[in-house]
């Protein structure tokens, strides 16, 4: 049987690449992105790198993806919300020089001949901590649960770090309206350093790390945090988006299948959060974490085809259940709704 | 503020259209015949498009044909016997490489 | 757990700091790696950009910010779009997404 017509030839990286799975990583980041309000770029280089893309153009392409991706759930929120400005563009300084030197970092290693292992054993340190993060917060709402507390929002309280750090006094020292902090701005400029360099080495938007970093280290409010995140991700895309392609490590066209497939499964993914009730699908999450580990691992041992079949199916069978909450959600939404117009006109 | 948006984008979507597709290079691919470092000439044995297994890059077609590299960026030095590709313009006659390319030595599918 | 975690966060900055220095100790030279798209088995917008890649890359790194960022916007506006129109109700609830 002739199979070649599911390949497309990617010119650049010179490699023939399975496009329907191409499709699919796009789709399940959109869907699993947008129904746990994390990035989930996370699995969409090691994604690549296992469809075929030698590394570097999957941390190239993934962050031009990061860049659309960002843009449409910007254009959602029509506007940041609550960013600090202020605090945004000096951080964007220290984003910037970090991916730059992230992404000449995975040019060095390129080069040297060892970028694959090296980025494949980072993002398994990178996953699991991921995964301990989601088991924790699993188990942490269920003592609560029990203790009978209501689980709120936010995280752990009470570190306060940030308090020691606003005490280095080294010049400029910059106030922060929005957030409300009075700090030397290289905590900011270094803080946002460090995310950048990760974000440009791994090809992922950062809120992951960011978003902690903001709140303890920096002291933002949460709120201001999560919009402040947001600006930088974009910001990061679109520096990233640049810096690779002059690098000549994307592939516009896979970037823009995958742009396709994340807007819709965005969609899904973030009505299906209005349905889904309970603790349980974090434990989903965790597990799809650990296996798209387990298949970067995989590869590292050279099991090309079980890597490529273990990590679609993770994704893919998440993605189907989530799809499944949303649409029965909204069957029921809309059956409600015309049963309730039904009552309305009989009265 | 949706539509100032759109606007924006139309346009320089246009003007990029426009000054982008006036640029286009040919390509070949062969085996490196000789590398003259002096003159800054290649000489390359032209391969085909028939990739089969046996000849991942391509076949030969037995052509001959040299580039001048004076202005090409060059990647890992091409020696006799790699395999590389280059694009390339045609001024006065003469094939003038833009980006040469060390196929064999750098076989980035393996990353 | 929580302490869990900020080790390994910890440990993952450090690691992103030490990366560099353990790279440049490495020093051997190291020749810059060029890439030739190949246009000659591709057609239609993959062969236009890979024709702009090969001739003038700064050009392609503007042209792919615009490009994703016009694709980002289009999609955006398309599914809100066609969201509004499926008859649920978007408005109930908060979106943190990013």
């Amino acid at each position: 049987m002739d199979a070649s017509w599911l390949y497309m030839y990617m010119p650049i990286a010179g490699v023939d690449i399975f496009w329907p799975g191409l499709v699919l990583i796009g789709y399940s980041v959109g869907v699993i992105g947008g129904f746990f309000g994390m990035g989930g770029a996370w699995m969409v280089t090691p994604g690549l790198n296992i469809l075929g893309f030698p590394m570097a153009f999957a941390i190239g392409t993934d962050i031009a993806h990061i860049a659309g991706k960002s843009m449409i759930s910007t254009i959602r929120h029509s506007k940041f919300g609550n960013v600090d400005y202020k605090l945004g563009f000096i951080m964007v300084i220290g984003t910037m020089i970090g991916i730059e030197c992230g992404a000449q970092l995975v040019m060095w290693l390129e080069r040297l001949g060892q970028i694959g292992p090296v980025v494949r054993w980072v993002y398994v340190v990178f996953l699991l901590l991921i995964a301990v993060m989601v088991f924790s917060d699993y188990a942490k709402a269920r003592q609560k649960k029990k203790a009978g507390e209501v689980a709120g929002e936010k995280g752990v309280e009470g570190f306060t770090w940030y308090k020691t750090l606003h005490k280095i006094n080294i010049p400029p020292m910059m106030h922060f309206k929005t957030s409300g902090i009075y700090c030397s701005a290289w905590l900011p400029i270094s803080v946002s350093f460090t995310t950048g360099v990760l974000a440009g080495f791994l090809g992922i938007g950062g809120g992951l790390l960011r978003m902690p970093a903001l709140i303890y280290f920096i002291g933002t409010p949460t709120h201001v945090a999560v919009g402040t995140d947001l600006f930088e991700v974009m910001i990061s895309g679109l520096y990233g988006a640049f810096t690779y392609t002059l690098k000549g490590r994307i592939e516009l066209v896979a970037v823009f299948v995958m742009l396709t497939g994340a807007a819709i499964g965005a969609q899904i993914g973030t009505v299906a959060t209005k349905y889904a009730k309970g603790y349980g699908i974090r434990l989903a999450f965790g597990a799809a974490v650990l296996c798209c580990m387990i298949s970067i691992i995989l590869k590292q041992f050279k099991y090309e085809l079980p890597a490529a079949v273990l990590i679609l199916s993770t994704i893919g069978i998440i993605c189907i259940y989530i799809m499944i909450i949303m649409f029965k959600g909204a069957a029921n939404e809309l059956r409600e709704k015309k049963a309730r117009e039904a009552m309305a006109t009989k009265a | 503020m949706k539509r100032r948006i759109i606007q924006i984008v139309m346009v320089l979507a246009g003007l990029f259209w426009l000054a982008g597709t006036a640029a286009a290079a040919e390509v070949s691919q062969g085996k490196c015949l000789q590398y003259d470092k002096e003159r800054k000439l290649v000489t390359i044995e032209e391969y085909d498009i028939n990739f089969t297994n046996e000849h991942p890059y391509g076949q030969p077609t037995g052509t001959q044909s040299e580039y001048n590299v004076a202005t090409a960026l060059i990647g890992i030095p091409p020696e006799a016997g790699d395999i590389i590709r280059l694009a390339y313009n045609v001024k006065d006659g003469t094939k003038v490489a833009i980006r040469l390319m060390n196929v064999s030595k750098q076989d980035l599918r393996k990353k | 757990m929580q302490r869990i975690y900020h080790w390994g966060k910890n440990l993952l900055m450090g690691l992103a700091i030490m990366l560099p220095a353990t790279a440049w100790a490495a020093g051997e030279k190291a020749t810059n790696i060029v890439v030739v798209a190949d246009t000659r088995r591709v057609t239609g917008i993959l062969k236009y950009f890979s024709d702009l890649y090969n001739t003038n890359v700064v050009m392609s790194a503007v042209w792919a910010v615009v490009l994703t960022v016009a694709i980002g916007c289009f999609l955006g506006f398309i599914m809100d779009f066609i969201m509004e129109r499926s008859g649920l109700d978007l408005h109930s609830r908060k979106i943190i997404e990013h």
